[in-house]
């Protein structure tokens, strides 16, 4: 697959919340690894494919989960024919060809891939592929984003200190009223008095979290409610199927948000 | 022709020197006659016969008699079953008891429900005579109240109920059986299926919380003993307080009310800022003040939630008549609220007038102050009546406003006052945990400590439901875990008794080791994995040169050990602990196996606690911590085991669930309650140990349904233990310890073999 594969087609809309547009652009120039803290659906994932199309770097985007192992990333040697042959993974193939490498939630992958990625963050830039015995220097434009959620990791599945500290972070939250009301807007094509009481719903429903649900009602649901509602759906239906239900089990709590959904809706 | 069977004249020659008995007795059998026949006439006479001879008295005769002149022919033949009935009574309890009964059914109008024959109250009757003989006749003078709500089928519920509560305490169980205690209330609000407080309390939590960004404090309001129950909400120093029912209204409106009066309550807690001053205020403008404050925050609640108007709207009722303050009042409040009614009033159309010129800053609680003077004093120069005292916020949902003011010198009443405080102490468990988690991390109870207003014997930690199997219910707040300080025992012999065991020691070291995190274990011949398996790879490079097919299982991973598993160990050190084996005491026996587990845990590196319980009544369940989550297993926690002394019962359901909420707060991928018990829970005021039973199988079911793994290590070797831990803990959830000497080889195993699955 050619690197150009990857590059984006055309301009995804986002919104900025603060700077965080600036800082990337300053980390990118200076080909600093960055780091998008943040719960889930705030607009992380939105966020770096936007900077890519916006950078004309190819993006190239490994969801990480709990199986995941460095080989994975790195690549690994597969049986063709009889014969052994390498096959790069994602970050090799991102490494060389100078794309920007972004790591979904890098906790969730097993510890040795986080060691990986270790040379690649500092001053050396370069991936040692051990099994290959090859040394891969980065391609002057590689650059490695990876995002983080701490809101729902234990204990446990915590970054190293050593892994945190090569990073510029970015702080995502959901973004105030207003702006993220624009964004439902804009991106579900909904009248903004419709947005403003979803985003309403949304912000209400953060408030239980830890309450029952590790957090509320992000940016994507509340767009997937406006698509919903815009596509025929009342308010309350849409705001109860994707919002209520997906978001817990709990009678009670089910209960509380189907009344808050009511409470919001004039 | 006159009825003359046999026994009549043995009754006759009884009746013969009681003359207050003879007329209501011919009248009685003259009427049994008619309805039921000599043979009917014949059963009712050796009736009357056994109660004459139980002694009942004439007063419980006498009623008899009375009741059978005026039954009903549906009846007539349960005539017999009901002095059968009174005489079962009469034996435990006396006749006077017995004739209360029989009073009642005459007050009820021979209402069939409560005839002997059917489910009826008498069976709950007798059960009370049995166990508590001086309540009988206190419930029979009210059992009315109670069989409306309760039915016949739910009498004897009733009853038990109430021997539970106030199983060792007479006063309790006769102001239970008086209907004048709390609990009375509540078990008829939870049979009558009403919408109460405690039904709706997680939910109005959530909600207001949701709403309004904040952990609101609700609690129910204490009744004060010798006032009406409260009817209104009431707003205190940020806790919320909501009646515990409100009385007369619907069920399907009540759920609503809830929530409208928590949400309003809310609403208060989140834009009224400090407290207005009293001074010189009167009654009357204090009341408008607080009205055209309930308005204001109504007000804004209302820009940010306008779905909250929908809630609220259905209870302002309040028509364009009637010119007592009250009901100007409550036209006023309806006026400031729904725009689109209409009240010619000159008085709610000034006050509308107001608050509309006001309400371009919504956020400014002094007009409040100012136009709700004003307006009351309009009120009282029109002399329209007020009664402070007999005055009631209206519409329902709205608090009684008391919250708004700074009474400033002026004493509240001291009780009120400090029974608040309790409420708003009181510890409701698992509400405080995120509220505490910021800065207490290292004790996770201790956060949650509350002083308990009258304690012997420890610090309330919490309160937990108990299982009533008879009942099919869980009685919330039933029993309260105590925290009671450990004593310290000899560390150093402890330590001998351990350093006599040098063999175990060193097994154990040595699976510790093997089990041990962070090692990374390979894995040859798998499906996937980063690098080839050389071996498989030629092994399959051969198969397919001879023309087989070739295994492609050719790859080698490694995967990292890891342990992350929390166990807590719940130790039993009740009385039954002491019985002897050989030289030792189970206690012992237990002491050097958990010693020895806790070295186990220790070298493993997985976080544990140790708590003991043993319980005095359902008041005091009484836990020690010998060792916290948070701290190391050193010399303190030692001492502490070293001083364990068996004593009082078992109460395990609470101390199960104790160990649950403490689990809750530990995020461990595998979370462990380990219960090390000789399965004989019983405690000194529950009559059928099976109860308890029960009820540790449902603090274990639902432990288990947490994700948490509850698991029971049974210090006992027969047959009736194995059956009971069945009962709790399922029948591959405990592991019985046959021969007792063996308990610290195999508790050390056992946790190996737990802490892998």
């Amino acid at each position: 697959m050619n690197i150009d594969d990857y590059r984006l087609p055309g301009e995804l809309f986002y919104k900025p919340v603060a700077n965080e547009m600036a800082i990337f652009e300053a980390a990118w120039q200076q080909r600093l690894p960055v780091m998008l803290k943040g719960p889930t659906g705030c607009g992380k994932t939105r966020f770096i494919e936007h900077m890519a199309w916006r950078l004309g770097r190819p993006l190239i985007t490994v969801a990480a989960h709990e199986d995941m192992t460095a080989a994975d990333l790195a690549g690994r040697y597969l049986l063709t024919e009889g014969r052994t042959e390498w096959h790069d993974g994602p970050l090799t193939r991102a490494v060389r060809g100078g794309a920007i490498c972004y790591l979904d939630e890098i906790v969730e992958a097993r510890q040795d891939t986080t060691v990986l990625i270790h040379p690649l963050t500092d001053a050396r830039r370069m991936l040692p592929l051990e099994r290959r015995n090859e040394l891969v220097a980065a391609h002057p434009d590689f650059l490695l984003v990876i995002s983080y959620n701490p809101g729902y990791q234990s204990a446990v599945k915590d970054l190293k200190e050593s892994t945190k500290q090569r990073f510029v972070a970015i702080d995502f939250t959901y973004p105030e009223p207003s702006l993220e009301a624009e964004i439902v807007a804009n991106e579900a094509g909904v009248p903004d008095e419709l947005a403003s009481v979803l985003v309403r719903i949304g912000r209400a429903s953060r408030n239980l979290r830890g309450q029952g649900v590790e957090e509320g009602a992000s940016t994507r649901m509340l767009i997937h409610a406006a698509r919903l509602a815009a596509s025929g759906v009342s308010v309350a239906e849409a705001a109860r199927a994707a919002i209520v239900l997906p978001m817990t089990d709990d009678a009670d709590l089910r209960e509380a948000l189907t009344e808050i959904v009511a409470a919001c809706i004039a | 022709m006159k009825p003359e069977p046999a026994p009549a004249a043995s009754l006759e020659r009884l009746l013969r020197g009681r003359d207050a008995l003879r007329e209501p007795f011919h009248a009685a059998r003259q009427h049994v006659f008619e309805l039921a026949g000599a043979a009917g006439v014949a059963d009712w006479s050796c009736a009357l016969l056994d109660l004459l001879a139980a002694n009942a008295g004439s007063g419980c005769i006498l009623a008899f008699l009375r009741l059978s002149a005026r039954v009903s022919a549906e009846h007539a033949a349960a005539l017999p079953t009901l002095a059968a009935a009174a005489i079962a009574v009469c034996r435990h309890a006396g006749g006077r008891a017995a004739q209360a009964c029989i009073e009642l059914m005459l007050r009820t109008d021979d209402r069939s429900e409560i005839w002997p024959g059917g489910a009826g109250g008498w069976p709950g009757f007798i059960r009370l005579a049995e166990q508590a003989p001086d309540c009988v006749v206190l419930l029979a003078e009210r059992a009315e109240t109670v069989l409306r709500v309760t039915g016949p089928a739910g009498f004897m519920a009733f009853v038990i109920a109430g021997l539970k509560f106030g199983s060792r305490d007479k006063a309790r169980r006769q102001a239970f059986f008086r209907l004048e205690d709390a609990a009375a209330q509540r078990e008829l609000q939870r049979q009558s299926g009403a919408i109460t407080f405690a039904t709706q309390e997680r939910r109005l939590k959530l909600l207001a919380r949701g709403v309004w960004d904040r952990g609101l404090l609700l609690r129910p309001m204490p009744a004060v003993q010798g006032h009406p129950p409260p009817r209104r909400s009431s707003v205190s120093n940020g806790v919320i307080l909501l009646p515990e029912l409100f009385n007369g209204v619907a069920p399907s409106q009540a759920q609503a009310l809830f929530r409208a009066s928590a949400l309003h309550a809310g609403a208060h807690v989140a834009f009224t800022n400090g407290r207005f001053s009293v001074g010189t205020l009167k009654p009357l403008q204090l009341a408008l003040i607080g009205l055209i404050e309930d308005a204001r925050v109504e007000a804004l609640a209302i820009q940010r939630y306008p779905g909250l108007r929908r809630l609220w709207r259905p209870f302002h009722v309040a028509v364009p008549t009637g010119n007592t303050a009250p009901a100007l009042m409550a036209r006023l409040a309806r006026a400031l609220f729904d725009p689109d009614y209409d009240d010619p009033h000159g008085f709610v159309a000034k006050g509308r007038a107001l608050f509309a010129a006001s309400a371009s800053d919504l956020t400014d609680a002094a007009f409040s102050r100012r136009i709700g003077g004003m307006l009351g004093n309009d009120l009282g120069q029109m002399r329209a009546q007020f009664d402070p005292r007999n005055y009631v916020v209206e519409p329902a949902y709205r608090d009684d406003g008391l919250g708004l003011w700074d009474f400033g010198d002026t004493p509240e009443p001291p009780d009120a006052v400090v029974e608040l405080q309790i409420q708003a102490a009181r510890l409701r468990q698992g509400e405080t945990d995120r509220q505490a988690a910021g800065g207490a991390n290292d004790s996770p109870v201790g956060s949650q400590r509350v002083r308990p207003v009258a304690s012997d014997g420890g610090i309330a930690l919490a309160r937990y439901p108990e299982w009533d199997q008879q009942a099919g219910i869980e009685r919330p707040e039933w029993t309260c875990v105590r925290e009671v300080p450990a004593a310290l025992g000899d560390v150093a012999s402890l330590e001998a008794e351990l350093a006599r065991l040098p063999d175990l020691r060193r097994r154990i070291d040595r699976l510790v080791r093997a089990a041990r995190p962070g090692r990374p274990v390979r894995l040859r011949r798998q499906p996937e994995g980063p690098d080839l398996d050389l071996d498989a790879v030629i092994e399959a490079a051969t198969a397919r040169a001879m023309g087989r097919e070739p295994d492609e299982s050719v790859y080698r991973t490694s995967a990292l050990r890891r342990r992350d598993v929390a166990t807590a160990v719940l130790l039993d050190v009740s009385e039954s602990m002491r019985s002897r084996l050989g030289a030792a005491t189970l206690m012992d026996l237990e002491r050097i196996a958990v010693a020895l587990l806790a070295e186990t845990l220790t070298g493993l590196g997985d976080p544990f606690a140790l708590l003991a319980f043993a319980s005095d009544g359902r008041e005091a369940v009484r836990l020690t911590r010998v060792k916290d989550f948070g701290e190391s297993y050193g010399p303190a926690a030692q001492a502490r085991l070293a001083g364990l002394r068996a004593g009082l019962s078992t109460r395990l359901g609470a101390a199960i669930r104790h160990a649950g909420a403490e689990m809750g707060r530990i995020s461990s991928f595998r979370r462990l309650v380990l219960v090390l018990s000789d399965a004989e829970p019983s405690d000194i005021d529950v009559t059928d140990p099976l109860d308890l039973v029960e009820d540790a199988r449902r603090a274990t079911l639902a432990l288990r349904s947490r994700g948490i793994d509850t698991f029971g290590v049974i210090l006992a070797e027969d047959a009736r233990a194995a059956s009971v831990s069945a009962r709790i803990f399922g029948p591959g959830g405990f592991a019985p310890m046959r021969r007792l000497e063996e308990l610290a080889a195999r508790l050390s195993d056992l946790y190996f073999r737990l802490s892998r699955r």
